[in-house]
C-alpha cells in the first residue's frame, strides 16, 4: 500500500458502487464558481523537512550562512543561501515570525504531519489531524479540472502518523497518500484511460437510477410537509447525478497532448538533480494543461532516510538530515545552507519556468496566477516555530511582492533558538512573540476565491500581506 | 465568535447585583417529607379539569369572562409597569388580544401565566399591587382552560412532523444490529446539532447534504463487505506465548551468565512486571518481549467445514507453574514485529487469574497498540473497547478474549517497507488497570498463555455471512435465491415486507451487475449497499394513509415498530417486535406493554439511558471542560448520571429521586471523588448516602457541576441558566439585543473587582429583570466547586450559599432547592420530564399544539405515583406518540 500510487490504492479501495464519486476529480461541485474559461487560480505548496541553517550572530557563519534575509521588507539583502533568488526578487515575498501555535513545543520530527493543517498532532499518543489547506482549495476548484489535487511526495504514500510522506490530509483528517515515481504521476495525468472508472460510473448510475425512482415512490405516499423533507433527499441524489455526469464528461474528454522533452520519467532519487527537477517539470506540465489546480509536493520526511536524503547530493553532500546534526562541525553551516540553497535554487527555477510561460487565457504570466510556496516547519534544529517560508507569484490574485515580512515581536533578528544543535534548544523556553501561520492561510484561501474566515481553529487574515 | 462571550460575561456582571440578602429562616423539614408534603400541592391531582376533546364544534374564546373578572384584576395589578407609562420586560398587558385562540399574543399570554402561577408577579415589593389569592386563582384557571383550548384547536395545524432522518448515532446501530457487527461503522458521517431543547434527534434540524448521502453509500458498502466473505478460509497469523515457556528460557540464560556464580537472586520489588515461578517463588523481570508466528500451518479449512482448528480449540497445556505476574498500571509489551494482516478481527485470548481474592481489589485487562514512527515520535491507542475484568482466582484461571478490527485501528504504515527503517513492527500492550495498592500483598494478574490470531473467524462462513447468503434449497438459481435473499433482507432494512415490484427493482439492478463480477455474493453485496442508501432505511417514515377505514392521524402498527425501537434501542426493530406488527397485533391489549418492557430489559435499552441522558443534561458540553486532568474521573463524571438514570428507571422509582434520593451511583473513583467510603471497583452501583455526604440525586452529579464552571471556580449563572433549561423547562429567553457591553478596555473598569463591577451594573434595568429569575437557582449550589467536590470554605471564607428567589422565596443552600423544589415545583419539574422525554420520543420539537397532550401526560404521570417506568409507558400509548 505505501508505494502503491494515490490513484492505484484509491481505485483498489473503491471498487464498486460506492466509488467513483470519491476519485479525486469528483469531489463537491460548488454552484457559481468559476467556470473553465476563466483564468485558472493555482496553489502549490512545497515543503522540506528538518528546518534550515540559523547560526547565531557571533557565529562567523552568520554573515553568509544564515537563511533569513537582513534589512527591511523591502531593502532586504539576500544572503548566499537564498541568493538565487535574486532574479525573482520582485516575484516573491519572504516571511518570519509565523508558526503554528499547537506545534510549538513539539519535536521537530513531527513537524510535516501539521504544516498545512495547524492541527495539534502532538508527539505521542493518539492521533487526530484535521484537513490541509491544498485540499480546502481543492474542495473549491476540483470540479473544473480532471484531478481536484495532485498530492506529491519523494518518498510517496502516508507515511506514519507524525512522520507524514504527504502533506495533504482530507476533511476528516486522513493523510491521502502521495505520489513519487515520475512515470506513474504522468501517466495518470496524461495516459489514463479510464476504462474501469467508467465501469464503475455505469454501476453508480444504475444504483442512483434506482434510488430515484424508490423515493419518488415513497414520496406519493407522504404528506406534502414531509414531501419537502424528502426533497432535501432526493435533491442530494440529483446532484451526486451531475457529479456523474461531470465524471463521465472527464472519462470522455481526452487526456491532453503535452510537450515531454523535459521529462525523464524513470529519474530516481539518488539521481538528485535530474528527480527533482521532472517532479517541478511534472507540476508544470499539471498546471499548463489544467489538469488540476491544487498541487503539494513533500520532499522526504522528518528525521532523514529514504530518498529524500539523497537530495543533497545534488550538492554533493551526504545525507541530508545529517548536515542539520553537523552544524558545529568545520564546514557545517555551510553544508546545510548550501543544501537549503539548492532547494531555493529549483524553487526558483520552476518559479521563473511559470513566469516565463504566458497564461493560457491570455490574463498575464502563469506565475501571476499561482500562489507557490516553499517551507519548512522548522526552524533551526528541531525546533517548531519561526518557519522559513517564502512565497512566490500571485500578483493577480493580490499578493504584492518583492517583500521581506516580518511579524512577531522580540526576533526581529532571527536569533531566537538559534544556534542549536542539542534538543535542549527546541524545548526551552521560548520569550518571543510569533503569529499564527494559519492566518496567512486564510489569506490565501480568500484570495483563491474561498469564502472563509477560519483555518485550523484561527479566524481572521495575516496583515501586510 | 467573540461575541456570545462578551454578552455573557456582561449578564455576570449585571447579576448579582439583585440578589436580595440572605435571611435564614424556616425549621427544615426533611426531604422526604417535603416530597410527601409538595405531592399533595399537585394541580394535576386535583379534580381532573373537564378534558378537552378535540371536536368538530370549533371551540370559542372565552373572552366574556376576561372582559368581566380577568380584565379588571390585571389593570388594577399589572398596569402601571406593564402599560402605557411603563412597559416593563417590554410587556403592555392593556395591548395582549384576549382571544387565545385566534389572537396572536398566545405566547406572551402562557409567560404571564407563568409568572402569575409561580408567583412571581406582581413583585413582593409592590405592596400597592398585590394580587388577592382568590384574584390570582381565577386569572390562572381562565388562562390555563383558554390556554388548553387553544393548544388543540392548533394542533391541527401543528407545523413539526416526526418524519426524520436517523441520527447519526441511530444510523450506527441500525447498520450494527441489521448486520450483526459490533464495532462503530459511521464516524465519517457530520456530528449532529442539537435543539433548543438539547435534542439531536430533532426532525427540523435533521439535514441531508450530498457528502452526507454519499457518506452513507459508502459505509454501507464497506460495512456489508466486512460482514460478508468470499472464498476460502484464510490462513490466520496466530502467536502464542506460553509463560512456562519464557521463564524456562529466562532461567536458561541466567544459568548460562552465572555459571560460575551461585549468588542467591535478588528478590524483586512486586510492583514491576515479572515472571514468576509460583512454586519457588523465582522471578525474573518481564515487561516486553518480541514474539514471532507459529510456523505450524494449520490445515486450511473448506468452506463448509465445521470449525475445529483455530485458537479457540487449540489445546493448551495446563497451567505451569511460570506465569507473568502483572501488578497494577503495569504492562506486558508484545512486540509482533510486521505479520499481522491488514485487515479482520485479531482475536486476543488471555489465561489469568488473580494472585489474591480480596474482594475490595479489582484488576482488568486493557489493550494498547503501538508504533514508533521516527525516533522521538510514536502513537499508540487504547484499542480495546472496554476494561475487561479478572474475577477468577490463579489456581483456576480464566480466558478473557478480546477482538481488535485490524482495518480500523492505527496500524503502522512502515510495516511493509524492504528496509529496516522507520521500523516496521506493531506493538500490542496488555495493560493491568486495577486499584490495588496498598496492603501486604497488593491484587495482581497472572497470566500464564497469551494467544493472539488473526483474521480469526468462530465459524466459516461466519454468522454475518450466513445471516444475509443464508443456506436455501434455491441457491443454484441465482434468480429464485437472489429474489429470497432481498425479501429478508429489505425487510430488516425497511422495517416492513418488500412488494414484489420493489424486489423486482432490486434484481433489475443485480441483472445489470451480475456481468461485472465474478461471484454471485460479490454483486448481490453491492445491490444490498444500494438498499441501505434507501430513504426508507435512512429515514423514520409515516406513510399518509389512504384505507378510509383506518384513523389519518394514526401511525401504522409497522411505523409504531419503527418509532418503538428507535425510542428504546436508537435502532431498527427486531424480529419479534417485527412480526407482532406485520401481524397488527402490537396495539392488542397487553402485548404492546409486555413488549415495551421487553425491550426495556434488553442490553439495547442502555443505548436510551445513554443518548437521552447525554442529551437532556447536555452532557456534551463535558468534552469542552478542559479542567479535568483525570481520565477516570472525567469518564466515571460522564457514567454516573447514565448510571443513575438507569437505576431509576429499571425500579420505576419517582422521578422526584432526580431532585433528592438517599442513595447515590457510584464506582470507586466516583465514590473517592465525593468522599464515600468502601466503594471498590470500576462498575457503578447503588450506595446509601448520609445527609452529610451532601450528594443523592442527579442535581448534584459531579459532571454538571463541572461542566457548568468556569474552569477554575464555580459558575452560578451557569448552573442557574442549566437549571431552567434542563430541569425545569423555563428556559431563560435570550440576552436582549441593547445590552451595553462591558467595556474591558476601559482602565477604570478593570481596575475594579469583580464585586464592584457588578455594582457597577446594578442599575441596568436590561439585566436585573432576567438574572433575578436565573442566578438566585445557580448560587444554591456555591457549595460545590467546579470540579463537583463539596466544600464549606472558600478562600478561608464561608460559602454563601443562600439566596433568594425572584419571587421572594429563599433557598438555603443545596438543602433548600431541593426542598423548594419537592415542596412547590413538583409539578413544573413533572410536566418538563415529560415534556423533555416525549420530545425525544417523538424526535421533534414541541410547540404550543402539543401542550393539552402534555398537560393530560402530566396528569396519567401523577397519578401514577411519578415512576420513570411508568412514563415510558404512558408515552408510548400517548396520542402524540401515535400520531404522524
Amino acid at each position: 500500500m505505501n508505494n502503491k500510487s494515490f490513484f492505484l490504492s484509491r481505485r483498489a479501495f473503491l471498487q464498486g458502487t460506492g466509488v467513483a464519486l470519491a476519485l479525486p476529480w469528483f469531489e463537491t461541485f460548488v454552484a457559481g464558481s468559476p467556470g473553465k474559461d476563466e483564468t485558472p487560480k493555482r496553489f502549490v505548496s512545497i515543503y522540506h523537512p528538518d528546518g534550515v541553517g540559523l547560526p547565531l550572530k557571533s557565529d562567523p557563519a552568520w554573515e553568509d550562512w544564515s537563511w533569513f534575509p537582513r534589512g527591511g521588507e523591502s531593502d532586504f539583502k539576500l544572503t548566499k543561501v537564498l541568493d538565487v533568488l535574486e532574479p525573482l526578487r520582485n516575484d516573491i515575498t519572504i516571511y518570519s515570525g509565523l508558526s503554528h501555535p499547537a506545534a510549538r513545543n513539539v519535536h521537530g520530527h513531527s513537524n510535516a504531519d501539521q504544516y498545512l493543517t495547524g492541527a495539534p498532532v502532538g508527539g505521542h499518543g493518539p492521533y487526530q489531524n484535521s484537513i490541509s489547506l491544498d485540499q480546502v482549495y481543492a474542495e473549491h476548484a476540483g470540479d473544473f479540472t480532471r484531478h481536484s489535487s495532485l498530492v506529491l511526495s519523494t518518498n510517496g504514500g502516508v507515511g506514519g502518523p507524525r512522520g507524514a510522506q504527504t502533506q495533504s490530509f482530507n476533511r476528516e483528517g486522513r493523510p491521502i497518500p502521495a505520489m513519487n515515481k515520475p512515470k506513474q504521476i504522468f501517466d495518470m495525468l496524461f495516459v489514463t484511460s479510464g476504462k474501469d472508472a467508467a465501469e464503475r460510473l455505469a454501476r453508480s448510475k444504475s444504483a442512483l437510477d434506482l434510488l430515484i425512482e424508490n423515493t419518488r415512490s415513497l414520496s406519493r405516499q407522504l404528506s406534502s410537509r414531509d414531501q419537502e423533507t424528502l426533497k432535501q433527499y432526493l435533491d442530494a441524489v440529483r446532484d451526486t447525478e451531475l457529479k456523474l455526469a461531470k465524471a463521465q464528461k472527464w472519462i470522455d474528454t481526452p487526456v491532453p497532448q503535452v510537450d515531454t522533452k523535459n521529462l525523464h520519467l524513470d529519474a530516481e532519487p539518488k539521481e538528485a538533480r535530474l528527480y527533482f527537477q521532472t517532479m517541478y517539470e511534472l507540476i508544470y506540465l499539471s498546471f499548463l494543461s489544467d489538469s488540476t489546480r491544487a498541487v503539494t509536493f513533500q520532499l522526504g520526511r522528518e528525521n532523514g532516510e529514504g530518498p529524500h536524503d539523497l537530495l543533497s547530493l545534488a550538492v554533493g553532500l551526504g545525507g541530508a538530515h545529517g548536515l542539520t546534526h553537523e552544524v558545529k562541525k568545520p564546514g557545517g553551516w555551510q553544508n546545510l545552507g548550501t543544501y537549503n540553497r539548492y532547494q531555493a535554487e529549483e524553487f526558483g527555477r520552476f518559479a521563473q519556468r511559470l513566469k516565463d510561460t504566458p497564461e493560457p487565457t491570455g490574463k498575464g504570466n502563469m506565475l501571476d496566477n499561482t500562489f507557490a510556496m516553499h517551507g519548512s516547519a522548522s526552524s533551526s534544529f528541531h525546533l517548531s516555530r519561526n518557519y522559513p517560508i517564502i512565497s512566490a507569484g500571485g500578483k493577480n490574485l493580490g499578493f504584492t511582492n518583492g517583500r521581506y515580512l516580518k511579524f512577531g515581536k522580540g526576533n526581529e533578528d532571527n536569533q531566537a533558538g538559534a544556534g542549536i544543535d542539542t534538543d535542549a534548544g527546541w524545548t526551552a523556553k521560548m520569550e518571543v512573540e510569533e503569529l499564527a501561520l494559519s492566518k496567512l492561510f486564510v489569506t490565501i484561501l480568500q484570495r483563491l476565491g474561498v469564502e472563509t474566515d477560519s483555518f485550523g481553529g484561527q479566524t481572521g487574515t495575516l496583515g501586510r500581506v | 465568535m467573540n461575541h456570545p462571550k462578551i454578552t455573557f460575561l456582561l449578564l455576570l456582571v449585571c447579576s448579582a447585583g439583585t440578589i436580595p440578602v440572605a435571611n435564614a429562616q424556616e425549621a427544615a423539614i426533611p426531604l422526604e417529607a417535603a416530597k410527601a408534603q409538595g405531592r399533595l400541592k399537585s394541580r394535576f391531582l386535583k379534580e381532573p379539569g373537564p378534558a378537552v376533546k378535540a371536536t368538530d364544534d370549533t371551540p370559542k374564546a372565552n373572552v366574556a369572562f376576561f372582559q368581566e373578572s380577568v380584565g379588571p384584576i390585571l389593570k388594577k395589578c399589572c398596569l402601571a409597569c406593564h402599560g402605557p407609562e411603563k412597559s416593563e420586560g417590554r410587556l403592555r398587558i392593556d395591548q395582549l388580544n384576549p382571544d387565545l385562540l385566534t389572537g396572536p399574543d398566545v405566547e406572551r399570554w402562557r409567560e404571564v401565566f407563568n409568572a402569575l402561577s409561580k408567583s412571581e408577579m406582581p413583585p413582593e415589593d409592590a405592596p400597592d399591587f398585590a394580587l388577592a389569592d382568590a384574584d390570582r386563582g381565577r386569572i390562572v384557571d381562565w388562562l390555563s382552560e383558554e390556554l388548553n383550548t387553544a393548544s388543540v384547536v392548533r394542533r391541527s395545524s401543528k407545523q413539526h412532523s416526526s418524519f426524520r432522518r436517523l441520527t447519526k448515532y441511530e444510523y450506527n446501530y441500525a447498520l450494527q444490529d441489521l448486520l450483526g457487527l459490533p464495532w462503530s461503522l459511521a464516524n465519517s458521517l457530520p456530528p449532529e446539532t442539537a435543539s433548543e431543547d438539547g435534542f439531536k434527534n430533532s426532525s427540523e434540524l435533521l439535514q441531508m447534504s450530498v457528502m452526507q448521502f454519499e457518506s452513507y453509500r459508502e459505509i454501507g458498502l464497506k460495512a456489508l463487505k466486512r460482514a460478508t466473505v468470499i472464498g476460502e478460509r484464510p490462513q490466520p497469523v496466530t502467536y502464542i506465548i506460553s509463560m512456562q515457556d519464557e521463564m524456562e528460557k529466562a532461567i536458561a540464560k541466567a544459568d548460562a551468565k552465572d555459571a560460575d556464580k551461585s549468588q542467591k537472586k535478588p528478590k524483586r520489588p512486586r510492583s514491576q512486571a515479572q515472571l514468576l515461578n509460583r512454586e519457588t517463588g523465582e522471578s525474573f523481570p518481564f515487561a516486553e518481549v518480541k514474539i514471532m508466528p507459529r510456523s505450524e500451518v494449520l490445515p486450511v479449512q473448506g468452506a463448509n467445514d465445521q470449525p475445529t482448528q483455530d485458537i479457540a480449540s487449540t489445546p493448551i497445556t495446563p497451567p505451569g507453574s511460570g506465569v507473568l505476574a502483572l501488578p497494577r498500571s503495569n504492562e506486558l509489551k508484545l512486540d509482533l514485529d510486521r505479520f499481522l494482516p491488514d485487515e479482520g478481527t485479531m482475536r486476543v485470548r488471555i489465561r489469568a487469574g488473580r494472585s489474591t481474592m480480596n474482594p475490595d481489589e479489582y484488576a482488568s485487562l486493557r489493550l494498547i497498540f503501538s508504533a514508533h514512527t521516527s525516533n522521538n515520535a510514536n502513537f499508540s491507542q487504547v484499542v480495546s473497547e472496554r476494561d475487561i475484568p479478572v474475577t477468577a482466582s490463579a489456581d483456576d484461571p480464566q480466558f478473557i478474549h478480546f477482538d481488535i478490527p485490524l482495518g480500523d485501528i492505527q496500524r503502522n504504515p512502515f510495516r511493509k517497507l524492504t528496509t529496516t527503517f522507520p521500523r516496521r513492527d506493531e506493538f500490542l500492550h496488555i495493560h493491568n488497570v486495577s486499584n490495588a495498592s496498598g496492603g501486604e500483598e497488593p491484587l495482581q494478574v497472572l497470566i500464564d498463555t497469551i494467544e493472539i490470531s488473526a483474521p480469526f473467524y468462530e465459524q466459516w462462513p461466519p454468522k454475518t455471512h450466513t445471516d444475509i447468503f443464508f443456506e436455501s434449497d434455491n441457491k443454484a438459481d441465482e434468480q429464485i435465491y437472489g429474489r429470497e435473499i432481498l425479501n429478508q433482507f429489505l425487510r430488516r432494512v425497511w422495517r416492513r415486507p418488500a412488494s414484489s415490484q420493489e424486489v423486482d427493482q432490486f434484481m433489475a439492478l443485480f441483472a445489470k451487475y451480475r456481468p461485472g463480477f465474478s461471484t454471485f455474493e460479490e454483486a448481490m453485496v453491492e445491490v444490498l449497499a444500494t438498499a441501505l442508501a434507501t430513504p426508507e432505511f435512512l429515514y423514520l417514515t409515516q406513510r399518509a394513509t389512504t384505507d378510509e377505514t383506518k384513523s389519518p392521524t394514526k401511525i401504522s402498527e409497522l411505523e409504531l415498530a419503527s418509532r418503538l425501537s428507535v425510542f428504546l434501542w436508537s435502532s431498527i426493530p427486531d424480529d419479534e417486535l417485527l412480526k407482532l406488527a406485520e401481524q397488527d397485533s402490537l396495539r392488542k391489549p397487553g402485548v404492546l406493554a409486555a413488549q415495551v418492557n421487553r425491550m426495556l430489559a434488553d442490553t439495547r435499552a442502555r443505548r436510551f439511558s445513554q443518548n437521552f441522558v447525554e442529551q437532556w443534561l447536555g452532557l456534551d458540553r463535558m468534552s469542552s471542560v478542559t479542567h479535568v486532568t483525570d481520565d477516570s474521573l472525567r469518564e466515571a463524571m460522564l457514567l454516573e448520571p447514565v448510571a443513575y438514570f438507569d437505576e431509576v428507571l429499571t425500579h420505576n422509582h419517582s422521578v422526584m429521586e432526580f431532585i433528592h434520593s438517599d442513595y447515590a451511583l457510584v464506582n470507586e473513583r466516583m465514590a473517592r471523588h465525593y468522599g464515600i467510603p468502601k466503594v471498590f471497583g470500576p462498575q457503578f452501583r447503588k450506595v446509601e448516602v448520609t445527609p452529610q455526604m451532601n450528594r443523592g440525586g442527579l442535581l448534584t452529579s459531579a459532571a454538571i457541576m463541572t461542566m457548568n464552571s468556569d474552569g477554575k471556580d464555580s459558575h452560578p449563572l451557569k448552573r442557574g441558566v442549566w437549571m431552567l433549561k434542563r430541569i425545569l423547562d423555563d428556559p431563560p429567553p435570550p440576552p436582549p439585543p441593547n445590552v451595553p457591553e462591558v467595556d474591558l478596555t476601559d482602565p477604570e473598569i478593570l481596575k475594579m473587582t469583580l464585586k464592584e463591577r457588578i455594582a457597577n451594573h446594578r442599575n441596568k434595568p436590561a439585566c436585573i429583570s432576567c438574572h433575578s429569575r436565573i442566578d438566585p437557582w445557580g448560587i444554591a449550589f456555591e457549595n460545590y466547586d467546579a470540579l463537583g467536590a463539596f466544600r464549606t470554605q472558600i478562600k478561608n471564607q464561608p460559602v454563601d450559599a443562600t439566596s433568594v428567589l425572584f419571587n421572594r422565596q429563599t433557598l438555603a443552600g443545596i438543602d433548600g432547592l431541593k426542598r423548594y423544589l419537592l415542596t412547590d415545583r413538583q409539578d413544573q419539574f413533572a410536566r418538563a420530564i415529560v415534556h423533555k422525554l416525549t420530545a425525544y420520543a417523538v424526535g421533534r420539537p414541541l410547540s404550543f399544539g402539543d401542550r393539552a397532550d402534555i398537560d393530560n401526560l402530566t396528569g396519567q404521570f401523577r397519578r401514577r405515583d411519578d415512576g420513570l417506568g411508568d412514563l415510558v409507558h404512558l408515552i408510548v400509548n400517548s396520542n402524540l406518540f401515535n400520531s404522524k
